[in-house]
């Protein structure tokens, strides 16, 4: 009971709870601007805690991140373009829901879905962190490197039948994650001597790019659908036929969010994509998905939300900050002398019992905020800036249209090539070149199973739903 | 916070973050030409350039009896802020935190401006950068991790965070110095390379005192040996890698510079004013915690320091085959 103790009193002798309610608020409007991911949102609050207390200060931080985890599902819903990376498996039902004239719904299974995930993420890191941390270190690079290849594989039962268009369009991801500085050598690729090109391309760019000023171009010749539902914007909270087809959904997302969120390096937006993955593999509507589907929001959005909670696990149980949000909250401790990892909770232990009070708070104060925010972040979304590398990409992304090629794939390759491709080689250098280093690694050998499995599974239902189909059509 | 996180939240975007720092505007001594001094870090907010400028800031201020101004100046791995500084006027009112990374990316990009943009004004840390293993691990010393290194030159993997960082061409130095040929696998930053000395996937991994203080005082990891000249006064029971019969020093350095052609007056209070600061017993405090090493160099000096640091560089990047 002294934890509840500490908690409470963390609570209530610090500025904690109004720094948990502004911290949300910051963090959605930075998720849902495009370009502001949740570690700038972070970073952009950071220098103004060095004179808070050491509870308000991580509190805040820790406050932004999960409304920034929200807040990137707004813009996803309603103009097509992800705020966050990890929103981008959501604008796949969230946006066609939108285009039926249902966005405030979409809106609305988005923020309760995110609430979940939210506390579910925040019951295993105060329970369970210490047994966590252990499967962070579980992870070595071939570990790594399976599970981008996973990641990867969900291109298959994306992109369905135009698996050939998928897998191109996969590639030009790839290519453009190949740019910025080799992980291996140190060596500049194709960065052609420009110092802003040396850290990479950064996926938020592309998926601007991808979906958002491309389907500003697309409306510029197609029938203006999408003034028809400008008045859907507000939002309507799911009702109990609703959470009952949610429920599935949101357990897929809380168990892949919290594996996801506790290995470092994998994060929010492979978490949601294979949730979505899941979601429509064990879903009892599949053919929903991709046209406004109840649980292809609400999957995904629990997924990014669990991993605000399980981020912190290796930063509070090892001393390593897992993602670059957790990266910014480190900042945060060590300004105030303190430094994370397992002796915290001995030396500090009102900071930890603090920070889970200050993130229980801050998930409350996403579902208010959320309840009353929306229109504000309407008019946010509508100002984007003007991303020059963004344009260039769009007039690419518009003829990818022209082709027919799908964009997931896309950003799939763009979101996890770094991933593969520096764990690959990273891999080999400890092997000595052997590629055997693959399989002898038993986390690696599940998931390159894992996905081997969700291919040949998707690509044989392709198969028969085709050879079906020339069947109905030849007679 | 690592390298590469750094890189990717100063892509665009965060702009410039400016703070005035709580320095007492009143306490002026009329010595120092301007009032309002800018320091520009490539640092994010929280990082380790901006902790250093903000800290010194705290005790410059009452000293020089100017307000500073830390200014993060994100984006192209440090050659923003750099060009910012190099087009300032040269009056004294703008200075850079130094620290390798403007050299290496001067090295590694060729920016329009680069570290021979800037006027070094002095050298005033070094972070000594030690070697570890994994508390659970068999080596007791560096000398015992490379005697293993070459005795299973198959077996043996050693780990830096960054491809293209100091402590990356350090370990290929040592790979080599003591024919041991072994791997070196960089990484994506400090945590990822901690999980895998964590993991035993590595035999020994290599990073600032400050970058992995936690896992020192959890009792996670085992420090083998610090590449200084001499021992660190925190930790007076770990040998250098010199006494273990490995000849490797490693001179990770913090100082400011500035636009060329500052005036002497102003190289002259800046000189004056670090050296006060550094004997300030309360700084003092502040800065062994953070187990960095005072040593004050002058502005002649920091020049010739700079100029054999890049020879150095410049010859381990090519040995290594990251530049022609």
């Amino acid at each position: 009971m002294t934890e509840f103790a500490l908690a409470w009193k963390a609570m209530t002798a610090s500025w904690a709870v109004p720094a948990a309610f502004f911290g949300v608020f910051w963090g959605i409007i930075g998720g849902a601007l495009p370009g502001i991911s949740p570690s700038i949102a972070m970073a952009l609050l950071l220098p103004f805690t060095y004179s808070l207390d050491p509870i308000t200060a991580v509190v805040l931080l820790a406050s932004v991140y999960v409304g920034a985890e929200y807040g990137g599902s707004i813009p996803a819903i309603l103009i097509r373009t992800p705020g966050t990376n990890s929103a981008a498996a959501t604008v796949l039902d969230g946006f066609e829901m939108h285009r039926r004239g249902r966005g405030g719904e979409a809106l609305g299974i988005s923020l309760v879905s995110g609430l979940v995930g939210g506390l579910f993420g925040l019951a295993l890191l105060a329970l369970l962190t210490e047994p966590l941390a252990r499967v962070a270190l579980a992870f070595t690079p071939p570990a790594y490197f399976g599970l981008g290849i996973l990641g990867l594989s969900v291109i298959a039962s994306l992109t369905g039948r135009t698996l050939v268009k998928g897998l191109i369009a996969g590639v030009l991801g790839f290519m453009v994650a190949t740019i910025g500085t080799d992980p291996v050598s140190g060596v500049s690729r194709f960065t052609f001597g420009s110092p802003d090109l040396l850290g990479g391309i950064r996926p938020i760019l592309i998926m601007v790019g991808l979906f958002a000023v491309s389907e500003l171009m697309a409306q510029v010749i197609e029938p203006p659908w999408a003034h028809a539902d400008q008045r859907t914007a507000r939002l309507k909270l799911p009702d109990w036929a609703t959470w009952k087809r949610m429920f599935k959904p949101h357990a897929i997302g809380c168990v892949i969010g919290s594996i996801e969120g506790v290995t470092p390096g994998a994060g929010g937006t492979i978490a949601a994509f294979l949730s979505y993955n899941e979601a429509r593999r064990w879903s009892k509507h599949p053919e929903e998905f991709g046209h406004g589907s109840i649980e292809g929001i609400a999957a995904p959005e629990c997924a990014n939300n669990v991993v605000t909670g399980t981020a912190l696990v290796p930063l509070l149980g090892l001393g390593i900050p897992g993602s670059n949000s957790a990266a910014v909250l480190l900042g945060g401790f060590l300004i105030h002398g303190l430094t994370p990892g397992p002796m915290l909770f001995e030396r500090s232990p009102e900071v930890v019992y603090g920070l889970y009070a200050g993130l229980f708070v801050a998930n409350i104060a996403m579902l208010l905020l959320g309840l009353v925010i929306l229109t504000p972040c309407l008019w946010l979304v509508n100002c984007p800036k003007p991303y020059l590398m963004a344009f260039i990409l769009a007039l690419i992304v518009y003829a990818m249209r022209g082709f027919g090629l799908p964009f997931l794939p896309m950003v799939l390759g763009v979101v996890l090539g770094f991933l593969v491709e520096s764990n690959y080689r990273r891999s080999l250098v400890l092997s000595g070149g052997d590629h055997a280093i693959f399989v002898q690694d038993p986390i690696a050998l599940g998931m390159l199973v894992c996905a081997a499995a969700m291919i040949a599974v998707s690509v044989s239902r392709e198969l028969r739903a085709s050879r079906r189909k020339t069947g109905e059509a030849a007679p | 916070m690592t390298y590469r996180t750094r890189r990717l939240i100063g892509g665009i975007a965060l702009g410039i973050a400016v703070i005035v720092l709580g320095a007492t505007p009143g306490a002026t001594q009329g010595k120092y030409p301007h009032a309002t001094v800018t320091l520009v870090t490539h640092s994010s907010p929280g990082g380790g350039s901006d902790v250093f400028l903000r800290t010194l800031a705290r005790y410059l201020g009452p000293r020089m009896g100017d307000n500073f101004v830390v200014s993060n100046v994100r984006g192209g791995s440090g050659a923003s802020a750099v060009a910012k500084v190099a087009q300032a006027p040269a009056d004294g009112s703008t200075f850079y935190a130094t620290t390798p990374t403007y050299i290496q990316t001067t090295l590694l990009s060729k920016p329009e401006f680069g570290y021979d943009s800037l006027m070094p004004v002095v050298v005033v840390f070094l972070d000594p950068e030690v070697i570890y293993t994994r508390a659970q691990s068999p080596h007791k010393s560096l000398a015992e991790a490379v005697d293993f290194a070459r005795r299973n030159p198959a077996k043996a993997r050693w780990g830096a965070a960054n491809p293209a960082s100091l402590e990356r061409i350090a370990l290929e130095r040592m790979s080599r110095m003591t024919g041991a040929r072994v791997p070196v696998v960089s990484h994506e930053g400090g945590g990822d390379l901690m999980i895998n000395v964590l993991n035993g996937t590595l035999d020994i991994g290599i990073g600032e005192v400050q970058e992995i203080r936690g896992q020192i005082d959890s009792g996670q990891i085992r420090l083998l040996a610090v590449l200084t000249d001499k021992r660190l006064p925190d930790f007076p029971d770990l040998p250098t890698a010199k006494e273990q019969d490995v000849n490797l020093v490693v001179t990770k350095f913090r100082g400011l510079a500035g636009p060329k052609n500052l005036p002497p007056a102003v190289l002259a209070a800046w000189e004056e004013a670090i050296q006060s600061v550094l004997a300030d017993p309360a700084y003092k405090k502040e800065y062994a915690h953070e187990s960095l090493v005072p040593v004050f160099m002058p502005h002649d000096q920091a020049a010739a320091f700079t100029d054999g640091f890049v020879k150095e560089v410049t010859t381990s990047l090519r040995d290594l085959g990251v530049i022609k």
